[in-house]
C-alpha cells in the first residue's frame, strides 16, 4: 500500500515544496517505498532518495514542478502522469523517469545514469550536457515525438532516441541547432533533421545500433504504454545516428588553401596586377638571396677610378701601376712604364716637381706618402722605349721646352717624325735656364735630354721662329706644336721700375754661367715658387740677405718657401710698391726697404709675334679648345705657357696630351678631349688593411720597397682579400689568355653582403644598388 | 689619421645604434645582405697591442685588421632598428638597440633642411590608451541569461548606408493588405564591423595589396564573413574592377582623384557594383595634410594606375572644388551616389577633430538621403607617409570624439541613420576585437583599420619608433615598397591567410564579448555595458565610474 502524498493541506491550501518532501521523508524513514503524489507544481520529487536494505522506491507523480527525479539514484523509478515541466531527470544519477506527457525544456539535462523515458515532445536544450560516467552503465534518454531547439547541448555521453513520431512534417525533429558543443554520446534520431551544429557526424545506422533499438525499443513503448506503436518504429530505414566528431577530427579545417582559393577561384591569369605589371607569386625570397633578388650587386671594377696620384699628377703618371709592377717583380718594366707619360721622371718627378701625387697619395693617412720623387730618379738611366713602324707623318714643335719636348717624345713614341725649333743654344727649356742647379742636377737633366735626341729627334737650336719661318714650317709639317713658353717677365711700370732686373734673365744668367753680379742685399717682388728660385740665385750669387715680398700670401710651394729661409731668406706679405730707387723699395706704407738690387719676378708672358694675331686670346695667349686645338686653324696645337701658365709638369702633360689628339687628328679621327680618370673615394679604400709604419723611424732607403707600402688605390693589388672573405665563396680569379686576370663574383651564389666591397684595400669592388 | 670632426654623423647621433660582437660573428653576410635601409656595412678594424714581455722595457707590437660589420655614419643611411639583421643572425652577434642620447631629430634637420618625414603611428606615446581604461563591466549575472559565445548564433553586421528611420519608410499596404514599397530606398549594405581601411596601391605593394584583397574574397566566400575592405585613394587594379569580387571593394575618392579615370572607364564593363564608396576628406594621422606618396615608391604600374609620371605625388591638403560642409554634401556625395545610379552607398572619412561634432550634425540632417556613413578617423592612425610633425603633433583622439558624434545624433533621436564608423590607433596592441567592442558601445556602428593589416603581415615597425620607414620605399618585409626585390619577401598567400585567421580569431573574440552583455547583434551605444576605473575618462564619455 503506497503512501499517499498531497500537496494540499486539509483546507486544500496548497503547502511548500519543503513541506511536501517533508511527508516523502518522513514515510521513507516508516519503511514506505511507494509514493503517489498528487503534487501541485512542487519540485524535485524524486531525489536523491533511498533506503539502507536496497529496497527499490516507486513513485507515480501527478503534476510535478520542475526538477522531477532530480538526482535521481538508482532503484529509484518516477512515473509523471502526464506532463512534467522543465528539468525534469535534471543530474539523473540512476533513476528511471517515465513522463507519460510532454517534457519541459531541458530534460534530462546533465544526466549521467538512467533512463528518461518521455511519451511526447520536450522542450528546448532537453539532453543538453548528458555524459556517461565510464563506471556505470549509459544514461538513456528516450522521447517519442520530438525536441525543442539546441537539443543536446554540449553533451558529452550517454544514448538518446528521438522517435519522431508524428512529426514528419516539422523542419527538423531536433529543432534548430541542435548538438552545439557536442562531444560525446550517440543520438539516434528517426525523421527530418536540420540545422545541426558541424561538429557532430550524422551516421547510418550499424548492426548494433539497430540490435539496440530493437532490444531496448519495446521497453520505451511498453513503458510509455504506446506497444503499438514497435512495427512502425522498427523500420531503421528511417533511423539515422548523431556522434560527435572525435577531437582530431574537429581539428581539421575543411577550409580550401589560400594557394587553391588564389589559382582556382581568384582574379585569374595571374591576378589583379597582371595586366601592369610580371610577378610570380609562388616565388618568395628569402631576406638573404642570391640572383635576383639580391638588394646589392658587386662588381670588380678595376681602374673605373683613378687613384689619388695619377688624379692629382698633371702628367697622368699612374704610379699605382709602377708599383704593381714592381710587387710582381717587374722591376725593368716598372721603371719604364713612366716614360710612357714623361721624358722627365728624374728631373722633373725626381727633383723639382711638387710632386702634387704625394700630396695626395691616400697613404699619408696611414704613415707618409709613397716616396714618388725617389721613384722618378731610378728611372733616370732607363732606356727609352723602343719605337713603332715610321707613320710617315711630320710634325714640328716650336719650342724645346719641358712641354715641347714632352710632346715631341710622345709624338715620337707614336711613330712620327718630329723636329723641335730651339731658340736657344740648347734644349730643355725652363729646365735648363732658369732652375738652380742645386736644385736640378746638371747631369740628371742632361742625360735625360740626351735620352729624348736619342729616339730620333730633329732639334733646331738656336733658331728663333718668326711669322716667315712660322709659315715655312706650317707648310712643311703635317701639324705643329707651339710650345715656346713664356720667356717676356712681366714688370710693373711704378717709378723707378727700370732700376728693376728681371727675375728670369737674372736666372737664365746664373744658369748660363754669367755669373750675374748682385749686391748683399737683395729685395724680389713676388713670393711664388719663381721668386723662391731667384732668392736661392740671388744667394749663389753672393748676396747677403734677400728679403722676398708679395701683394697676397705666397704662392710658393712651402719647400721652396723653407729652402729660402734656410738660407736666412725673409718673405713679408702683404707689401705694396711704391716706387723703386737707388736706396731700395718704397712701400705704400712710405717705408723704405733698403736694398741694393731689386728684381722682380711675377710672372712671365709668351711672345707669340710669330703667329696670326686672330689666333690669340685678348689677353695673349694662345687660344685653344678642349683638346689643344688652335680654335682659328686646324692641325696647329698650342701647350703649356703659351696658353696658360702652369707648372713644369702641367706643360709636360700638355704636351703629351697634345701628343695624342695629334696622333687622332693626323689619322683622321675626330678630336675628344682627354678625360681623367675620375678620383677615388677615400672611403671604398679599406687602408685598415695596411700596417703603418712609425714615422719616427720611417725613412726611404729604396724607393723600391715602396711596392710594400702602396695601397694600389683603384686598382687590383690581387691580393685575394675578397676572394678568402667572401662568405658564399662566390668569388674567383679568372686568368685570362693576354696574361691579365680578374675577379668575378658569381650571380648564382652570391648574396650581395658587400663584404667585398667593404674590405676591399683597393676599392676596386662596388656594389650596384638595387633598390 | 683620418680626422672625425664634430660636424660629422656618428652612430651615437642615430635613432638607432647596431650592438655587434665581433667575436660572435662569423661575417656570414646575412645581416649586410639583409639591410634593406643600407645602415650596416662590411668594413676592416685594426687590431693593435703594444706590449713588453721581458724583465725590462722591451716594446713589441702586435698588429692585425680584421673584417667587421659596422653601421654606416651617413645620415641617410640611418638604422632604423627594424632588427632584421638580429632575424637573419644566425649567431645572435648583431642587433639594433635604441638609442636615448640620439641626435637625430636635431642632425637631420640640420644636415637636410628638410622636415623629417616617416611612417607609421604617432611615436609621442606617453599615457595609457583611454580604451585600456574602459572596461566591459556590465556582465550579464542572473539579470538576464548570458549567451554562449562559442554556439550561439550571433549577428555580427553593421550598416554601411543611409538608414531610414521608421517613420520614413517608403512603405503601405495595399487592399490586400500586402506591403508594398512605393519609393525607392537608399542601398544599405550590412557588412563585417571591421572594414579594412584605405590603404592605397602606391603606399602598400602590389602583393600586399593583392593579398588583402585576397584575404577579403576568401573570408567572403569561404568564411561567410561579409568583410569590406577601401581601397584607398590612388586607383583600383582594372582586373579587379572587371571582376566579381568588386562587391567586396570600398572605392575611395580623396583630394587627388587618383585613378578614377580607370575606374570611370571600367564602369561599363562591371559585373558588380562596389560595397560602397568613401569619400576621404582628410586622415586621422595626419590631419590637414592630404595624401603623400614619395617618388621611390611611384613604380610603373602606379604611374599607369594614377596617371602620372615618376615624382613626389602630393595629394593636396582639401578637395580643390569643396568649399563648405554643405557644398560637401551636394556635390560629392550627389556625385558619387549618381555615379552607380544610387545604387551604392557613399560615406565620407574625416580626420577627427574639434569640429567634427559640427560636421557629423550637418551631415545627420541629409535630406537628401545621400549620406551613407560617417568614418571619423583619430589622431593614432597609420600613415605610409607623412612629415614627422604633423604625425606626432597633430590631431585629435577617436574615443571621445565618436562618443559626441554618437552623443549629439542621439540628442536629435537620428542615432543610427548616418552610420558612425570609427578609427585611429583600433588595434594597437594586437587586441582589436576589444577596441572594436568598446567604440562600438560608445556608439560606433562598426571600425576600421590599417595599420593592424600591415602588422598581420609582418610588419615589424611600432610606436615607439622602430622601423617607420613606410615613406623610403625601403620596407624590410615587402608591405611598403615597390622594389621588386623587397616585394618578392611578401609571401601573398601567407599574408592572406593570417590576415584571414586573424579576422576568424577577432570573430570568435567579439562574441566572447557580446555573450556576457547578452548581445547577440551589435551592442552599438550600449554604454551601461562599459565601465571606466578613470573618474575623468568616465565623466568625458558619460560612462559608469567604478573602483
Amino acid at each position: 500500500m503506497a503512501a499517499i502524498i498531497s500537496g494540499y493541506d486539509l483546507k486544500q491550501r496548497r503547502i511548500s515544496t519543503q513541506a511536501l518532501l517533508q511527508q516523502i521523508y518522513r514515510s521513507l524513514e516508516q519503511g514506505e517505498t511507494e509514493f503517489e503524489v498528487t503534487s501541485s507544481g512542487h519540485h524535485n520529487i524524486g531525489g536523491p532518495l533511498w533506503t539502507e536494505d536496497g529496497r527499490p522506491l516507486k513513485f507515480r507523480v501527478k503534476n510535478p514542478g520542475q526538477r522531477v527525479g532530480s538526482f535521481g539514484l538508482e532503484g529509484t523509478e518516477i512515473i509523471v502522469e502526464g506532463s512534467a515541466p522543465a528539468d525534469a531527470g535534471w543530474l539523473n544519477a540512476g533513476a528511471e523517469l517515465t513522463i507519460l506527457g510532454d517534457g519541459g525544456d531541458t530534460t534530462a539535462h546533465c544526466a549521467a545514469s538512467g533512463k528518461i523515458f518521455v511519451a511526447g515532445r520536450v522542450g528546448t536544450r532537453s539532453g543538453s550536457l548528458m555524459k556517461h560516467d565510464p563506471a556505470y552503465a549509459n544514461p538513456e534518454f528516450w522521447i517519442l515525438k520530438n525536441t525543442g531547439s539546441f537539443s543536446f547541448e554540449f553533451m558529452g555521453g550517454g544514448i538518446a532516441v528521438v522517435c519522431g513520431y508524428g512529426r514528419e512534417d516539422l523542419p527538423s525533429v531536433l529543432g534548430d541547432r541542435s548538438c552545439m558543443g557536442m562531444v560525446g554520446g550517440t543520438i539516434y534520431v528517426r525523421g527530418p533533421v536540420d540545422g545541426l551544429s558541424d561538429e557532430v557526424w550524422m551516421l547510418d545506422l550499424d548492426v548494433a545500433d539497430q540490435k539496440f533499438l530493437q532490444e531496448n525499443m519495446p521497453v520505451f513503448l511498453g513503458k510509455i504504454g504506446r506497444s503499438e506503436l514497435e512495427h512502425e518504429l522498427t523500420d531503421f530505414s528511417r533511423w539515422r545516428k548523431i556522434v560527435a566528431k572525435s577531437y582530431e577530427e574537429r581539428n581539421v579545417h575543411s577550409r580550401m588553401t589560400m594557394r587553391e582559393f588564389r589559382d582556382q577561384r581568384w582574379v585569374g591569369n595571374g591576378g589583379i596586377f597582371a595586366d601592369v605589371l610580371k610577378d610570380d607569386y609562388s616565388h618568395v625570397a628569402g631576406l638573404v638571396n642570391a640572383g635576383a633578388d639580391r638588394i646589392k650587386i658587386p662588381h670588380w671594377q678595376d681602374k673605373r677610378f683613378g687613384a689619388p696620384c695619377q688624379v692629382a699628377c698633371p702628367s697622368n703618371i699612374p704610379t699605382q701601376d709602377r708599383i704593381n709592377l714592381l710587387r710582381q717583380g717587374k722591376y725593368e718594366e716598372a721603371l719604364a712604364l713612366v716614360l710612357k707619360y714623361s721624358p722627365f721622371p728624374a728631373s722633373v718627378c725626381g727633383e723639382v716637381c711638387p710632386n702634387l701625387c704625394m700630396d695626395a697619395c691616400s697613404r699619408r693617412y696611414i704613415d707618409k706618402p709613397v716616396a714618388m720623387k725617389e721613384l722618378g730618379r731610378l728611372s733616370r738611366n732607363v732606356a727609352p722605349p723602343e719605337l713603332p713602324a715610321a707613320s710617315g707623318k711630320q710634325v714640328a714643335v716650336i719650342g724645346g721646352g719641358p712641354g715641347g719636348l714632352a710632346a715631341a717624345w710622345q709624338l715620337r713614341l707614336l711613330g712620327h717624325e718630329v723636329t723641335v725649333y730651339e731658340a736657344d743654344q740648347e734644349i730643355g727649356g725652363k729646365l735648363r735656364q732658369v732652375i738652380p742647379t742645386d736644385r736640378l742636377p746638371a747631369d740628371s737633366l742632361a742625360s735625360e735630354i740626351q735620352r729624348i735626341k736619342d729616339i730620333g729627334i730633329t732639334v733646331r737650336n738656336n733658331t728663333r721662329v718668326d711669322a716667315d719661318l712660322f709659315e715655312t714650317i706650317q707648310k712643311e709639317n703635317d701639324a705643329v706644336v707651339i710650345a715656346s713658353g713664356a720667356h717676356n717677365a712681366v714688370v710693373i711700370p711704378f717709378p723707378g721700375h727700370e732700376l728693376l732686373t728681371k727675375g728670369l734673365d737674372f736666372l737664365k744668367d746664373v744658369n748660363a754661367g754669367k755669373k750675374p753680379r748682385v749686391g748683399k742685399r737683395v729685395i724680389v717682388i713676388g713670393a711664388g715658387n719663381a721668386g723662391m728660385d731667384v732668392c736661392l740665385g740671388a744667394y749663389a750669387m753672393g748676396a747677403e740677405q734677400v728679403l722676398a715680398i708679395d701683394v697676397q700670401r705666397p704662392a710658393a710651394y712651402k719647400h721652396e718657401i723653407d729652402s729660402v729661409k734656410a738660407l736666412g731668406g725673409e718673405i713679408r706679405w702683404p707689401v705694396f710698391t711704391e716706387k723703386i730707387t737707388a736706396e731700395g723699395l718704397w712701400t705704400k706704407d712710405g717705408e723704405l726697404l733698403q736694398a741694393d738690387e731689386v728684381i722682380i719676378a711675377i710672372g712671365e708672358r709668351p711672345d707669340l709675334s710669330y703667329v696670326p694675331r686672330e689666333w690669340l686670346t685678348d689677353r695673349g695667349m694662345m687660344d685653344v679648345d678642349a683638346c689643344n686645338h688652335v680654335v682659328k686653324t686646324r692641325g696647329v696645337f698650342a701647350i703649356g705657357d703659351t696658353t696658360k701658365p702652369g707648372l713644369l709638369t702641367h706643360a709636360i702633360g700638355a704636351g703629351q696630351e697634345a701628343a695624342f689628339q695629334i696622333n687622332d687628328y693626323l689619322a683622321g679621327k675626330e678630336l675628344k678631349p682627354i678625360v681623367k680618370p675620375e678620383l677615388i673615394n677615400q672611403s671604398c679604400l679599406s687602408k685598415e688593411l695596411f700596417k703603418p709604419r712609425n714615422r719616427g723611424r720611417f725613412c726611404v732607403t729604396d724607393a723600391k720597397d715602396e711596392a710594400l707600402r702602396c695601397i694600389s688605390c683603384g686598382t687590383c693589388r690581387d691580393c685575394s682579400m675578397c676572394l678568402e672573405a667572401c662568405p658564399e665563396g662566390a668569388i674567383r680569379r679568372v686568368e685570362k689568355a693576354d696574361g691579365t686576370f680578374e675577379y668575378v663574383s658569381d650571380d648564382d651564389v652570391c648574396i650581395g653582403c658587400s663584404i667585398c666591397a667593404g674590405i676591399c684595400p683597393c676599392g676596386v669592388w662596388a656594389m650596384e644598388i638595387m633598390v | 689619421m683620418e680626422t672625425i670632426r664634430v660636424q660629422h654623423v656618428t652612430p651615437n647621433d642615430m635613432p638607432w645604434k647596431i650592438r655587434y660582437d665581433a667575436s660572435r660573428c662569423t661575417l656570414c653576410g646575412s645581416c649586410v645582405s639583409a639591410c634593406s635601409f643600407r645602415a650596416i656595412g662590411a668594413k676592416v678594424e685594426r687590431r693593435r697591442m703594444v706590449f713588453s714581455e721581458g724583465d725590462l722595457p722591451d716594446p713589441q707590437q702586435r698588429f692585425s685588421a680584421v673584417p667587421v660589420i659596422r653601421q654606416v655614419k651617413d645620415v641617410r643611411h640611418y638604422c632604423r632598428g627594424c632588427g632584421i639583421c638580429e632575424k637573419v643572425c644566425p649567431n645572435d652577434a648583431i642587433a639594433p638597440q635604441r638609442n636615448p642620447d640620439t641626435r637625430h631629430p636635431v642632425v637631420s634637420r640640420c644636415l637636410g633642411g628638410d622636415s623629417i618625414k616617416r611612417g607609421g603611428r604617432k611615436n609621442l606615446e606617453g599615457t595609457t590608451r583611454t580604451l585600456d581604461k574602459l572596461r566591459v563591466g556590465r556582465i550579464s549575472q542572473m539579470t538576464d541569461p548570458s549567451l554562449d559565445a562559442q554556439r550561439h548564433t550571433f549577428d555580427l553586421l553593421a550598416p554601411f548606408g543611409r538608414i531610414m528611420p521608421p517613420k520614413a519608410l517608403p512603405f503601405s499596404l495595399d487592399n490586400q493588405n500586402n506591403l508594398q514599397v512605393e519609393d525607392t530606398m537608399p542601398p544599405v549594405r550590412w557588412v563585417y564591423p571591421v572594414i579594412i581601411g584605405d590603404m592605397s596601391i602606391g603606399a602598400l605593394s602590389w602583393r600586399m595589396w593583392e593579398a588583402v584583397a585576397l584575404a577579403v574574397a576568401y573570408l567572403n566566400e569561404e568564411c561567410g564573413m561579409p568583410v569590406r575592405m577601401c581601397s584607398g585613394e590612388g586607383g583600383v587594379p582594372v582586373r579587379l574592377l572587371k571582376s566579381r569580387y568588386l562587391k567586396y571593394m570600398i572605392l575611395q575618392i580623396a583630394s587627388g582623384h587618383f585613378g578614377w579615370n580607370r575606374i570611370a572607364k571600367a564602369m561599363p564593363h562591371m559585373v558588380e557594383d562596389p560595397a560602397g564608396i568613401l569619400i576621404k576628406i582628410g586622415q586621422g594621422a595626419k590631419p590637414g595634410d592630404g595624401g603623400l606618396l614619395q617618388a621611390n615608391k611611384v613604380a610603373e604600374h602606379i604611374q599607369a594606375i594614377r596617371g602620372v609620371p615618376k615624382a613626389d605625388l602630393l595629394s593636396p591638403p582639401n578637395h580643390q572644388g569643396l568649399y563648405s560642409i554643405e557644398e560637401s554634401v551636394q556635390k560629392m556625395f550627389l556625385s558619387f551616389n549618381s555615379a552607380f545610379k544610387f545604387r551604392v552607398p557613399v560615406a565620407i572619412k574625416v580626420a577627427a577633430s574639434a569640429t567634427s561634432v559640427s560636421v557629423f550634425n550637418n551631415l545627420v540632417r541629409d535630406p537628401y538621403n545621400i549620406v551613407g556613413g560617417f568614418f571619423l578617423d583619430g589622431i593614432d592612425g597609420g600613415t605610409g607617409a607623412a612629415h614627422e610633425v604633423s604625425l606626432d603633433h597633430t590631431g585629435h583622439p577617436i574615443v571621445s570624439k565618436l562618443r559626441d558624434c554618437y552623443l549629439a545624433a542621439v540628442n536629435q533621436g537620428r542615432q543610427g541613420q548616418i552610420p558612425l564608423w570609427a578609427a585611429g590607433g583600433l588595434g594597437k596592441t594586437g587586441d582589436l576585437a576589444a577596441d572594436a567592442f568598446k567604440m562600438i558601445a560608445l556608439g560606433a556602428n562598426g571600425v576600421f583599420t590599417g595599420k593592424l593589416i600591415l602588422q598581420m603581415a609582418g610588419c615589424v615597425g611600432n610606436d615607439m619608433g622602430r622601423c617607420n620607414a613606410c615613406n623610403t620605399g625601403l620596407c624590410p618585409v615587402g608591405i611598403t615598397t615597390q622594389e621588386p626585390a623587397l616585394v618578392h619577401r611578401l609571401d601573398v598567400d601567407r599574408v592572406a591567410q593570417n590576415i584571414v585567421n586573424y579576422f576568424l580569431a577577432m570573430d570568435t573574440e567579439f562574441k566572447k564579448l557580446m555573450a556576457p552583455i547578452g548581445n547577440s547583434s551589435l551592442p552599438v551605444g550600449r554604454s551601461d555595458a562599459l565601465v571606466s576605473t578613470d573618474k575623468a575618462v568616465a565623466d568625458r564619455l558619460s560612462i559608469q565610474y567604478v573602483c
